[in-house]
């Protein structure tokens, strides 16, 4: 069995202030809350709320994730943003089904870098009180005495179906992902791992277990499929590790991980000048 | 031809059945061979027909192209009083777009729902989902009124694949199952294939929620209406723009039921109204599996995008336009074992909005109608009094 965690509601919704230049650290790196600043009530069925919802999604699984914890989100209760958005939810364990309680959490979206990755703050009322350690180290020990190499492709196949041995390293993907997707989050993304087209385990000398996968993610906003290089490592006592990533850009036309998308009217010229420059 | 005596009502015809392998899955399916054709009930006889699945078709597995164009001809043929195929447009790549009309007939020209499925090729679970809900009020418009009495009324316009090409990619091996466009080439030297579909509708074309690089998963085309498949769309819904009251378009994943805008700078006038709607059907969806589906309008739901064919719907008059985003919450692959609770949810919110939609219409019309009637009646009255007196 394993552990996939949702979010299924923000609970409470937390108020958006416009960025004012005023209020940007001195110091690079360094938050500081104006508390005088007023916030401003998100809608939970609308994408601010949702997306920064995902975000936190993908930290819960950066810190607790296994091949046999997965977390997600499934549903904004309440949300808002200040310079952050800070939200209430309830978390869910996918794979049993399982309520796990409240937790609450804040994303730091940097709107004045949009590569500078978001930043989570997150506690949950439960904990992560989901006893996975007899599977993981059964998994681990299966692995470690295996005679050969394990791999897979093709999770899910085309209509869906995942073999339940590889479930696990569904799971692990999904995690692994997560720290990608988390550094890769900005407030126009909703980033999800759509398939996994392989992954093989390497060698390794010491305790952990080394997978290099070939992943695709989703990235809902710009609807772009976006193909990830990991190398990963888990063990019980480690965790899940990225050791190394590498995009892989699927044309010569597309500069970065996201082909830029229209959000505004600044669209317009925007799009004025692109037809100059084809 | 093969015979069965005249028997009772609910007999089964036993079919002589291939076993045949359903290629992704390695599931084994049926392939029945006997069409049972039945009157008031009773069993008159079973015919071979060529090849596939016949009344037993299976709506909890994908069913490739070629599947659902036959499956879409067992429909007419099964149900022929009430169901018509429609050759509607053709695709780039030159193939049939067609839909079902299903509607019970009438003398005079009727109301009509539209609903398209698999707008977007990667998005299997829309065209199940079109299937299924024809399959379902086929096979309860006898039995239960409600359902008759929504087809007496309306004609429904179901297209289980209008982005026929991009579909039939999918198909084609593991590294084109999550193709979302058109087929169409690019354009002006930009070498990359395809168009998105749902930005090309002329609904405020190419101003948001897109990008001008051909190689773009959210490419409007060159100009609005590029694409033959959105054009096929807009020649067959124009014309009956003041008989369509509901224009439903069916996608993946997300779990919401948004409806318009995309652009954000526009509100609806019934925007309250739809927001209600939408609220309901979500409600009746969470009722069958307990599901969460979130709404709004899809620009503050989703994101800003124009383009859409529930925008361009909308704004050339159609008064109640929704986007379904089924199941599930992170994947375009939804596991086959989610086809049937997917679509019984989802059966459950579209029915809900029709069945508003269709009492707002016939139900205070009837008001209207009866007051007509009775003033007809008695200004009939009074003339022929008044004959009869002079």
């Amino acid at each position: 069995a394993h552990t996939v965690l949702y979010i299924t509601g923000l609970q409470f919704v937390l108020k958006l202030t416009p960025h004012t230049p005023a209020a940007s650290p001195s110091v690079p790196g360094q938050e500081d809350i104006q508390a005088a600043m007023p916030v401003e009530e998100l809608d939970p069925s609308h994408y601010p709320a949702t997306r920064a919802a995902k975000v936190a999604e993908h930290f819960i699984n950066t810190r607790y994730g296994s091949p046999f914890a997965w977390f997600g989100s499934s549903g904004v209760k309440k949300a808002g943003l200040e310079v952050r958005a800070k939200l209430h939810f309830t978390l869910k364990e996918m794979t049993r089904n399982q309520d796990m309680g409240l937790c609450s959490a804040e994303v730091l979206f940097h709107r004045a870098d949009e590569r500078k990755p978001p930043q989570v703050q997150c506690t949950c009322s439960g904990a992560f009180q989901v006893n996975t350690s007899a599977e993981e180290e059964d998994l681990y020990q299966r692995l470690r005495n295996a005679t050969s190499l394990l791999s897979g492709s093709d999770i899910p196949n085309s209509v869906g179906h995942i073999d339940p041995e590889m479930a696990p390293f569904w799971h692990l993907g999904g995690v692994a992902s997560s720290f990608i997707m988390l550094r890769e989050s900005n407030e126009s993304t909703l980033l999800n791992m759509a398939h996994i087209d392989n992954f093989t385990q390497m060698e390794t000398k010491d305790a952990q277990l080394m997978f290099q996968y070939d992943i695709l993610l989703h990235d809902m906003v710009s609807q772009e499929i976006l193909k990830w290089k990991l190398l990963l490592s888990w063990s019980p006592d480690g965790g899940v590790k990225v050791l190394e990533a590498e995009w892989d850009p699927k044309c010569r036309s597309c500069e970065r991980a996201h082909l830029t998308v229209t959000t505004g009217i600044a669209a317009e010229q925007e799009m004025k000048g692109d037809n100059n420059n084809v | 031809m093969s015979y069965l005596p005249a028997n009772y009502k609910n007999v089964q015809c036993t079919p002589v059945c291939k076993q045949r392998q359903h290629a992704k899955s390695n599931k084994t399916r049926t392939s029945f061979c006997h069409a049972c054709f039945v009157t008031h009930g009773i069993l008159i006889f079973c015919r071979l027909i060529k090849g596939h699945e016949a009344r037993n078709y299976d709506y909890t597995i994908y069913h490739p192209l070629a599947e659902i164009s036959t499956w879409m001809g067992q429909m007419v043929s099964e149900n022929p009083d009430v169901v018509t195929l429609v050759d509607y447009g053709s695709t780039y790549e030159n193939r049939t777009i067609s839909l079902l009309k299903i509607g019970l007939k009438s003398d005079v020209t009727k109301k009509a729902v539209w609903m398209d499925c698999g707008i977007h090729a990667r998005e299997w679970i829309s065209p199940a989902f079109c299937q299924y809900f024809v399959k379902e009020i086929l096979r309860t418009y006898k039995t239960d009124s409600k359902v008759e009495e929504l087809l007496k009324n309306l004609d429904f316009y179901i297209t289980p694949v209008l982005n026929v090409d991009g579909y039939l990619y999918t198909w084609k091996d593991n590294t084109t199952r999550l193709w979302r466009k058109t087929r169409s080439p690019g354009t002006d030297g930009c070498d990359c294939i395809g168009t998105d579909l749902n930005r090309n509708f002329e609904a405020n074309w190419g101003m948001v929620g897109v990008s001008q690089n051909c190689c773009s998963n959210v490419y409007p085309g060159f100009k609005a209406l590029s694409e033959a498949e959105a054009r096929s769309v807009v020649d067959f819904v124009e014309p009956r723009k003041n008989d369509i009251v509901c224009f439903f378009t069916i996608h993946s994943y997300g779990q919401l039921i948004l409806f318009p805008y995309g652009h954000p700078n526009v509100t609806a006038p019934n925007y309250n109204e739809l927001a209600e709607i939408s609220q309901a059907a979500a409600k009746a969806i969470k009722a069958v599996h307990g599901m969460t589906y979130t709404v709004g309008s899809f620009a503050e739901a989703l994101y800003p995008a124009a383009g859409s064919s529930m925008d361009w719907a909308r704004l050339i008059g159609i008064p109640f336009a929704f986007t379904f985003e089924l199941r599930d919450e992170g994947s375009f692959e939804l596991p086959e074992n989610q086809i049937l609770p997917t679509c019984e949810e989802t059966y459950a919110g579209v029915h809900s909005v029709i069945t508003y939609v269709h009492n707002k219409i016939f139900y205070s019309a009837a008001i209207t109608a009866s007051a007509t009637l009775w003033t007809t009646l008695s200004s009939s009255l009074l003339y022929f009094t008044l004959l009869y007196f002079t």
